[in-house]
């Protein structure tokens, strides 16, 4: 191969300028054409999140200091923070958040103890594995609405199964109207875990298996038996899981709503806050104090989680 | 005796849980797969009861004459003896129709911008970028209601409200961080070589990103969107209150309707029911590897 | 000019940490050179700087002649073999070989041609319509030098590319990326850890420590000739022992002290090493390669034999390493020699020799061994650089 020849006509070829030094001076150094493209490909969604979540909460938290306008286009007064003190004062606004606090607590419990014992119970390997979780995140994927109907069948009042079930077992003896009574926030906080469990499943099932299994057999060696081993070994490694499934259950369940509308509507026996800003919103057509309580309602939420990471992240056993 | 497991395992044998443990776990997995069909599968035979079968008390599991008569009437507005649904009916197919609509603009839309970013918060170099990053899932914080309300008085400026245009720019809004977080992981765990030696091959950033990247994110994409269609199809809340035309309304508001308006009339609901998940339980099925491959991934 | 040309490279990464001080070489046309270190030396962050993968914080880079400094990897001229091999998971073996000609617009019969001469040269003719993930990793290896030769760069880059190969295909593979570079004849910077590696494939070796240059020079340049302490311990395996020790003159002779014994040095190293004359009655580092120890019963030359007590023994069947620790006279406070494990080791680790076939000495033995007085290197005690 003679070398010289060959590389000038394959450099030709390929499409490389004249030699010397000029030839690189007006070329891109590959950082500037990093920043270039990188600037590109997120601009898209800089700029939606500017003009549609930036701009607008702007907007709203501006709105949400002024009163409610007399009239379309009358300019509304500057009242400082009584929207929110005039939410943070209502009664209805007091009942929704009683609600909202049962509907987290036995979200949360429901979706820990649930959640736990599915994923221990599925973590391993066995056969047909993968059709089961296939099957397990269904409900996960299905309209929270399209859930609330499907569960409607089950917990109406006169000829739901679940009356029926009752009676048959000789636990009721007249069909109860489920949805009106004390019973309703358990039931409706029941098909919101049936919606949100197969997410806590699989993050918790991705926390167990990121124990290795070395550890389980030192301790064994150590003289633990299964019990010891779940509690000393298992729940402290599996607490960053813990944590990140604790904190979107409970963001999930302060906002809980579609299950409660298709169920039993914007009810003030079973409002939670979110319910109850749609309330304000919609059926008082207060949009001033609507928002003032969403605002509120989001920083609680941010709270809570920031809370719930810190807390599950401290705490030592 | 009975060797310990460790035992066993040093010596070859196959570790298999003792019958206790074993036994737990089956009857631990029946009930999840109980638990989990078990609203669908009552859904479903609702949906092919008469109005009879569903007013006996106590309830009959099965219906002694299976019939599709809910299906009917809601499909073409046949008169049956569920009631007259004509015009019901043309706004449930158009309904569905307009969710699948919705749906897939939104998920394209959301996928496109979503990818791209991600890709450049994880893989590129430039000022701002970090800032940026954490402002955008910041916004994951806000409550969607929250945001929803705030931006009614936006949309109806901008004459947004009760359209399908409205409705995708929400939904890309809302769900645009999520995606972009999960692309974001999902490119960070991707091996960087090729890129580089695509680059060295004479490719441009953008050019090996097209040509050796994209490629490598496949099934990524694949998840991403999965996940994006069943959040898109699946909202209830933005298109409630943003409002929408009848000819817009998504099947998730009508079914509410429905509910109000036929309360008791099961088998028709069930049937509704039934209909509307059938989209997303086929793409949940057909991509639930990716689906739970991705989710898992990226918050453990 | 031509081949690549480094000029005062320097790399410093934003937090402060430098990464590569100063660094010039040249790889003259045709040459294999290699970048050897131990982790963290910069080899690799050197290797990318020529790529163009890394900015350069100072100096120059010029490659066959054309500055390319500033330039993306695209306009460099260079193909690169990665330790993963970084081949495109997603195309067939073909495919992955043409693509760096395709991306420059080649016509696609001459393509055709040369992808088949590639893997002609390579021997994976059989692979060509296969995906990545159907091959072993030596063939992924292979595949990913054909990507490179094809191309008849101005330039080789290679990044440890037998790290993640079993110790068999290590040997194989060594061969033959030396024998395809001899015959394509391109400029070669090789990166790896492994000084084996850089010994038996350099033409030259460029020994890096902390971002720094050590020396270089030929194989045999290094290993005969070791310009400091941390070369002498690097190159050659078992590592050179390093020892702090006397240098005493009497008479214009030299001798150095070893344990109870006394060692002659030997008039043709004085000649070699005109220098040594001033460190007489000093502190040096003295440095003895293990194989230039030999079992002092044997020895026909009776001034360099010494006794030991052996701590242990390593037996190879064609050839046994020793522990061991030279006799003091009265424990380690009397002024005997400690032993210096330069490469961070402990003080007062045991010396190592290697002798030919026998028996195994047996733990806590006394043996009696041999020095070879010419092969003796000594080093500076405080800054270990070689005394000439």
């Amino acid at each position: 191969m003679a070398r010289p020849a060959l590389k000038e006509r394959a450099r030709a070829r390929l499409g490389f300028g004249p030699l010397g030094p000029a030839a690189g001076a007006s070329r891109p150094t590959l950082a500037r054409e990093e920043a270039w493209l990188g600037w590109w490909l997120v601009i898209p969604a800089a700029a939606l999140i500017l003009a549609l979540v930036i701009y607008p909460m702007v907007v709203g938290f501006n709105t949400s200091l002024h009163a409610e306008a007399p009239t379309l286009g009358a300019p509304s007064k500057f009242v400082g923070f009584r929207n929110y003190s005039d939410v943070i004062k209502d009664p209805a606004t007091h009942s929704a958040v009683v609600h909202t606090v049962f509907y987290v607590a036995i979200a949360l419990a429901l979706e820990i103890i649930a959640g736990l014992g599915a994923a221990v119970a599925l973590h391993r390997p066995f056969r047909g594995r993968g059709l089961v979780l296939a099957v397990l995140i269904l409900p996960w994927a299905l309209p929270s609405v399209v859930s609330g109907v499907l569960w409607r069948r089950i917990l109406a009042s006169d000829n739901g199964l679940l009356n029926s079930v009752l009676l048959q077992l000789h636990l009721i003896h007249t069909p109860q109207v489920w949805l009106a009574s004390g019973w309703a926030i358990p039931l409706i906080t029941l098909v919101h875990v049936w919606g949100v469990l197969p997410l806590i499943v699989l993050i918790l099932i991705a926390g167990l298996q990121g124990i290795p299994d070395e550890v389980y057999s030192a301790s064994a060696v150590d003289g633990a038996n299964q019990a010891r081993q779940f509690w000393h070994i298992t729940l402290p490694l599996l607490r960053p899981a813990l944590a990140v499934a604790i904190t979107i259950g409970l963001v999930d369940a302060i906002t809980i709503f579609d299950e409660i509308y298709v169920l039993n509507g914007t009810g003030l026996n079973t409002a939670s806050v979110v319910v109850q800003i749609y309330n304000t919103v919609f059926v008082d057509a207060d949009f001033a104090h609507g928002i003032a309580f969403a605002f509120l309602v989001a920083a609680a939420t941010a709270l809570c989680a920031v809370v719930a990471t810190l807390a599950s992240r401290r705490a030592t056993v | 005796m009975r060797r310990s497991r460790d035992a066993r395992l040093a010596q070859g044998d196959s570790v298999r849980a003792p019958p206790a443990t074993r036994a737990l776990r089956a009857i631990a997995i029946v009930a999840l797969l109980a638990w989990s069909l078990g609203p669908v599968a009552v859904g479903v035979v609702t949906s092919i009861s008469s109005q009879t079968d569903v007013q006996t008390v106590p309830a009959r599991w099965l219906p002694d004459h299976a019939t599709l008569d809910a299906y009917r009437a809601l499909i073409a507005g046949a008169s049956t003896s569920l009631g007259s649904t004509a015009s019901d009916s043309s706004a449930f197919g158009q309904s569905m129709l307009s969710s699948v609509e919705v749906t897939l603009e939104a998920t394209v839309a959301s996928v496109a911008v979503s990818l791209i970013a991600g890709y450049a918060f994880s893989r590129l170099r430039f000022r701002g970028s970090k800032a940026l990053f954490w402002a955008i899932l910041a916004t994951l914080v806000i409550p969607v209601f929250t945001l929803v309300v705030a931006l009614f008085r936006t949309m109806a400026q901008l004459h947004l409200i009760n359209t399908q245009l409205g409705l995708v720019l929400v939904y890309l809004t809302t769900q645009a961080p999520l995606a972009i977080w999960l692309f974001y992981n999902y490119c960070r765990d991707l091996p960087v070589e090729p890129e580089e030696a695509a680059l060295i091959d004479g490719c441009t950033r953008w050019r090996a990103f097209r040509k050796v990247v994209l490629p490598q994110m496949r099934s990524g994409i694949a998840a991403v969107t999965a996940i994006v269609m069943l959040l898109s199809y699946g909202q209830f809340l933005i298109p409630l209150l943003l409002g929408s035309s009848p000819s817009t309304t998504p099947v998730t508001v009508l079914i509410t309707d429905f509910v109000g308006k036929y309360t008791t009339n099961y088998p028709l609901l069930a049937a509704g029911g039934v209909i509307a998940l059938l989209p997303p339980a086929i793409v949940a099925i057909l991509l639930n590897r990716h689906i739970r491959g991705m989710l898992s991934g990226s918050v453990g | 000019m031509s081949g690549i040309s480094l000029k005062s490279v320097s790399k410093e990464f934003p937090g402060g940490s430098v990464a590569v001080q100063e660094l010039s070489l040249e790889v003259l046309p045709g040459e294999f050179v290699v970048l050897v270190g131990p982790s963290g030396c910069g080899k690799t962050t050197t290797l990318r700087m020529v790529a163009g993968l890394e900015e350069v914080s100072g100096g120059e880079i010029h490659i066959d002649g054309r500055p390319v400094t500033k330039l993306p990897p695209r306009h460099r001229d260079v193909a690169m073999v990665f330790q993963n091999y970084a081949l495109y998971a997603h195309m067939t073996v073909r495919d992955n070989i043409g693509f760096g000609l395709r991306m420059h617009g080649m016509r696609k019969d001459e393509i055709r041609r040369r992808v088949d001469d590639a893997a002609q040269i390579l021997g994976i003719v059989e692979l060509l319509r296969r995906k990545p993930r159907q091959l072993s990793g030596g063939q992924r290896q292979r595949v990913a030098m054909g990507r490179a030769i094809v191309r008849e760069p101005a330039a080789f880059l290679m990044d440890e590319p037998l790290s993640n190969l079993d110790a068999k295909l290590r040997v194989e593979m060594r061969a033959e990326i030396t024998n395809v570079q001899r015959r394509i004849g391109a400029p070669t910077l090789y990166v790896t850890h492994d000084q084996t590696e850089a010994m038996t494939m350099g033409d030259r070796v460029a020994v890096l420590r902390d971002g720094v240059l050590q020396q270089l020079g030929s194989p045999e340049d290094l290993y005969d000739h070791p310009a400091n302490t941390f070369i002498a311990g690097f190159i050659g395996s078992p590592a050179m022992n390093l020892m702090a020790t006397r240098l005493n003159s009497a008479d214009g002779r030299y001798i150095i002290d070893f344990g109870r014994s006394q060692i002659p040095v030997s008039p043709a190293v004085l000649q070699r090493l005109p220098g040594l004359a001033a460190y007489a009655d000093t502190e040096v580092i003295l440095g003895v390669r293990p194989e230039d120890i030999c079992d002092g019963v044997q020895t026909r030359d009776s001034t360099g034999i010494f006794m030991v007590t052996v701590q242990r023994t390593e037996s190879l069947g064609s050839e046994r390493i020793i522990y061991f620790k030279p006799e003091a006279s009265d424990g380690p406070q009397d002024g005997a020699p400690a032993a210096l494990d330069v490469l961070g080791g402990r003080k007062g680790a045991p010396l190592t020799a290697r002798l030919g076939r026998g028996e195994r000495i047996n733990d806590g033995s006394i043996a009696h061994l041999a020095l070879d007085p010419e092969r003796l290197y000594f080093f500076d005690r405080a800054s270990g650089v070689a005394i000439r």
